[in-house]
């Protein structure tokens, strides 16, 4: 008896799987949308300060900003529902959610599975170090300290494009990173748009940017083919831009304005 | 189960070697430099003059009493704001020194308090100089009595050593991050890691131990 169960239980479940791998990836229709009067977005709640579970046990966050001002300009109720990094895409086009802020970074190997609109967010990586000295390129920083912070993502872009004999000096954490930097015990350091802010609003006018690292901006994604759904989360993020609501929300979540190359509309 | 892949943390062994150099040189600078300075210090703490004790017991106090991260920090981030600018490696030897000295102090100081008073009015007696007196009388029978507790703050120091990855000095431990930074093979790298710390303070112990042997194998009367 026991046995026929299990194997009852294993053919349903291997048809499940099927079941959901065979299914069409379908277009998502905005009129389907508004009949059903809510909006599934799928989010990361690990990812802080852009997804977490705050202290009312609600899904909250940079994504959760974007995805409520979502909802409410196309006039739904919001359905915040938890995805993780690995499972977001099979969530989406599986049907189970109908739109993605999941700080899902924009690459051409994702662009092939799902839909993505414009960048709603990014973090860029950059070079900043003393202002008036000249670091444009990294040959420049040859026999220069560069404080790093150990595996970052400035750390692996850095050691990249660094010219032999760059003295590399990598710290445990971005804070010491930035104190060397303050202290001059280093002539110029690898660290994040938020970091570069927050350098240049504590020590105004002693450093300046030199040149960036890496890009990566974050786009909203959809189901492939969903061309009408895509145009008007598109036209939503050109107004969120253009209103300055997500320059509110980068100032709530990230302690900084949002940078220009998330902000530009084209 | 986990399954040990040791390869690219051993791959990684020229980072490795120039990490026990560093470390290497900069333990057993700290020592030599350490040990003259806390000779020094524990000579004037037991001089006599109250100045020059109060001033030696403040920066006992001051060492003894706050975490050896501050310390480095302060040497490294907070100096050049004084002027004082060190790279990371001589900040980390000066901390070293600096955070050594004050429990070696302490140490040496109770070596020379146990040689009888009596010892050093035979060596006047004997027309020995101030200098002969305090060299041959006092500092070599009174380093022979604190020898073992001077080894053993010798390899802690080396141990201590760890901390200076913390102001980007390239020790053993810096490379033991930056390897399991590249290849997430945090296990294998800290057990390795763990092991050539544990080979080097064996290594100084028996050093010392040689050294025992050599400088302080003489025949007392107790």
């Amino acid at each position: 008896m026991k046995s026929v169960a299990r194997r009852l239980a294993l053919i349903m479940g291997l048809g499940l799987i099927l079941g959901i791998a065979a299914q069409p990836t379908q277009a998502q229709s905005l009129a389907e949308l508004k009949a059903r009067g809510s909006l599934k977005v799928g989010m990361l709640v690990d990812f802080p300060p852009f997804g977490i579970i705050n202290t009312d046990n609600k899904p909250d966050g940079y994504d959760a900003d974007v995805a409520r001002a979502l909802a409410d300009n196309l006039g739904l109720k919001l359905d915040l529902v938890a995805v993780t990094g690995p499972n977001r895409i099979p969530y989406l086009l599986s049907g189970q959610i109908d739109v993605l802020v999941a700080s899902l970074g924009i690459t051409p190997e994702r662009a092939e599975k799902v839909t993505f609109s414009k960048p709603y967010a990014g973090i860029r990586t950059a070079v900043i170090g003393t202002a008036g000295t000249d670091f444009s390129t990294p040959d420049k920083l040859i026999g220069k300290r560069v404080g790093l912070a150990r595996a970052s993502t400035q750390d692996i872009a850095f050691t990249k494009v660094a010219k032999e004999g760059t003295l590399i000096q990598r710290f445990d954490d971005d804070a010491s990173a930035v104190q060397a930097l303050l202290s001059g015990q280093v002539d110029a350091i690898g660290c994040s748009n938020v970091v570069v802010d927050q350098i240049l609003k504590v020590a105004p006018g002693r450093f300046e940017e030199k040149f960036p690292l890496s890009q990566q901006v974050q786009g909203i994604a959809v189901r492939p083919g969903s061309t009408e759904f895509l145009g008007a989360v598109d036209k939503f993020l050109v107004e969120l831009k253009t209103s300055g609501k997500l320059n509110d929300i980068s100032k709530k979540w990230l302690g900084a304005p949002a940078a220009e190359f998330v902000l530009k509309t084209n | 189960m986990y399954h040990f892949n040791f390869a690219p943390v051993l791959a990684s062994w020229p980072d490795l070697l120039a990490g026990i150099e560093t470390t290497l040189v900069l333990s057993a600078s700290a020592m030599a430099i350490g040990l003259a300075v806390s000779i020094v210090l524990a000579a004037a703490k037991t001089s006599g003059f109250w100045a020059l004790r109060f001033v030696v017991d403040a920066y006992v106090e001051l060492i003894r009493n706050t975490p050896f991260l501050v310390q480095i920090f302060f040497i490294y981030f907070g100096l050049p704001s004084l002027g004082l600018r060190l790279t990371p490696t001589s900040a980390a030897l000066l901390a070293l020194v600096v955070n050594f000295s004050a429990y070696a102090t302490e140490i040496i100081r109770a070596g020379i308090e146990s040689i009888h008073h009596g010892q050093i009015e035979a060596g006047r007696a004997l027309g020995l100089s101030g200098v002969q007196v305090f060299l041959y009388i006092v500092l070599k029978p009174a380093l022979r009595n604190v020898y073992p507790a001077m080894t053993s703050q010798f390899i802690y120091l080396m141990l201590t050593s760890s901390v200076v990855s913390a102001i980007s000095a390239g020790d053993l431990a810096a490379a033991g991050n930056d390897i399991q930074s590249r290849t997430f093979a945090s296990f294998e790298v800290y057990i390795v890691v763990t092991l050539i710390y544990l080979v080097m303070s064996s290594a100084f112990s028996a050093i010392f131990s040689a050294i025992e042997r050599a400088v302080f194998n003489y025949p007392v009367s107790r």
